[in-house]
């Protein structure tokens, strides 16, 4: 995403000289967002915060996620969403149709990964009659132009984010403030993936926990779990109650199927 | 394994510290285009190469593979005298901050074309061991923003100093990383390897593979 903007800084200069109250105040609204963003505990809260910012450049709805391969199912189309902000219909008939793979916007991404408006993509690209009928039906949903930008993963994948609405209206400089604002959603939404992903797999159960699940397993009661260890009834509960907190079970059977599912015990 | 030294250690070294400057020339006037550190000897040298900078090399295979050099901010630093167009308001210092400048991995030592390399991951997990050992919890440096993201999966608290701007063909933005053992368990995670990897002393002669 180096590429492309060069005439934000300029611009930027000039309205330094003219006061730099003006810059500095843009400045520090861009720190106050950013500091909402890294508080927002869920993805819906992120967005939420993140469309707060750019509505007021009339970019209205939001998706932000890597770009499938063609003919991806659709499915698993959705495991690449990481934020999505768009109107219900349309994110339906969108998956429906299988845009994905027609979409201009999202062809133009692949080319250039750099960024560019909407209206570039419909440009810059052969209309075919599919990538025609995205962008018409996008219209329909006040979808009208938009801009989209990549961003690169630790591993090097590529995250696409893109906003729309109906009318878009931004300065350079308000774009180098939305583009980097959006870079700490996508990081937010990255971590919160990362933390909720952490409790599902990171479970380590105790060498007695697991022995009591495995009597527990088949079909014996905490009395006779105890007898067997030589622990009291007391202790044999809670290692079963631990386990079960542990494996975010809700009963004893659930937490005997999941220690299975995941191979703690046989 | 990386191993941290103070300039005058680095100069008790000098097959270290040619390696050193001879990469820096490679990466930052060759690769990179940063003319103004141009010199005819091939070797990177600047001001900020005074007696309280720290120089992180990582040695793979008896070679210099990766370096990054740590300022204090309670003297003169990059963003301060050189990069003064890339702060709004007041940059942050104090014996808790450092400058994080000239991260470089060599050419030989990068896995993917867009991915960070293995070497690239360990001078991250570097700097955060060194931090945390005397008491630095924070680094400001001027990377391009598509650092960013690679931070914030990284679980460091990141807060931009001012607006990106752009050198030559690239963009910068300043940003002060502040982390902690969290930030360390993340990266140590997503490197799949747990063991320290600061290093006491110095390497071995540079050019001598390690018997195994």
């Amino acid at each position: 995403m180096a590429k492309g903007g060069s005439g934000i800084y300029h611009r930027y200069e000039k309205q330094k000289q003219h006061g730099v109250d003006v810059a500095m105040s843009m400045f520090d609204r861009t720190l106050e967002y950013i500091d909402q963003l890294q508080h927002a505990n869920t993805a819906s809260a992120v967005c939420e915060r993140l469309l707060g910012v750019t509505s007021n450049f009339g970019l209205t709805a939001l998706m932000a996620g890597t770009v499938p391969q063609p003919g991806t199912p659709r499915g698993q189309q959705k495991d690449h969403v990481l934020l999505c902000d768009w109107p219900g219909e349309w994110l339906e008939r969108y998956v429906a149709r299988n845009y994905v793979d027609h979409d201009p916007v999202v062809s133009h991404m692949k080319q250039l990964q750099a960024p560019f408006q909407w209206r570039e993509a419909s440009q810059a690209i052969v209309i075919d009659k599919s990538s025609d009928e995205v962008m018409g039906d996008a219209r329909e949903f006040k979808l009208r132009d938009g801009l989209a930008f990549p961003l690169v993963t630790l591993d090097g994948q590529i995250v696409m984010v893109s906003l729309g609405g109906e009318s878009v209206e931004l300065s350079d400089v308000e774009f180098g403030m939305v583009s980097l604002v959006s870079t700490y959603a996508i990081g937010r939404a990255m971590q919160l993936h990362t933390m909720a992903g952490k409790v599902v797999d990171h479970i380590e159960l105790t060498p007695r926990e697991r022995e009591c699940l495995q009597w527990a397993a088949v079909g014996k009661s905490e009395w006779e779990i105890s007898q067997i260890l030589g622990i009291s009834e007391h202790t044999s509960e809670k290692h079963l109650l631990n386990a079960k907190s542990k494996l975010g079970a809700a009963n004893r059977v659930q937490a005997v199927a999941e220690a299975i599912r995941r191979g703690y015990i046989s | 394994m990386l191993f941290s030294l103070t300039t005058q250690e680095l100069m008790e070294r000098p097959d270290l510290w040619e390696a050193v400057h001879r990469l820096r020339y490679k990466i930052f006037v060759e690769e990179m285009g940063w003319t103004d550190l141009d010199r005819p000897d091939g070797l990177e040298i600047d001001q900020f190469d005074h007696d309280e900078a720290e120089h992180h090399l990582v040695i793979r295979n008896g070679e210099l593979a990766g370096y990054q050099r740590m300022l204090p901010t309670t003297r003169p630093h990059l963003l301060t005298d050189v990069l003064t167009d890339l702060y709004e308001g007041t940059p942050p210092s104090g014996p808790r901050v450092w400058e994080l400048t000239r991260y470089a991995v060599a050419p030989g030592f990068r896995d993917g074309k867009r991915g960070v390399s293995t070497v690239g991951t360990e001078l991250i997990a570097g700097f955060v061991e060194w931090g945390l050992k005397r008491n630095v919890n924070q680094v400001i440096i001027e990377f391009e923003p598509m650092w960013v993201l690679r931070a914030l999966q990284l679980h460091f608290l990141a807060t931009p100093l001012g607006y990106q701007r752009t050198y030559g063909n690239q963009q910068v933005v300043a940003t002060l990383l502040t982390f902690s053992e969290h930030t360390l368990e993340v990266v140590r995670q997503r490197r799949n390897h747990f063991p320290p990897v600061l290093m006491r002393g110095y390497p071995g002669q540079l050019g001598l593979r390690q018997a195994s």
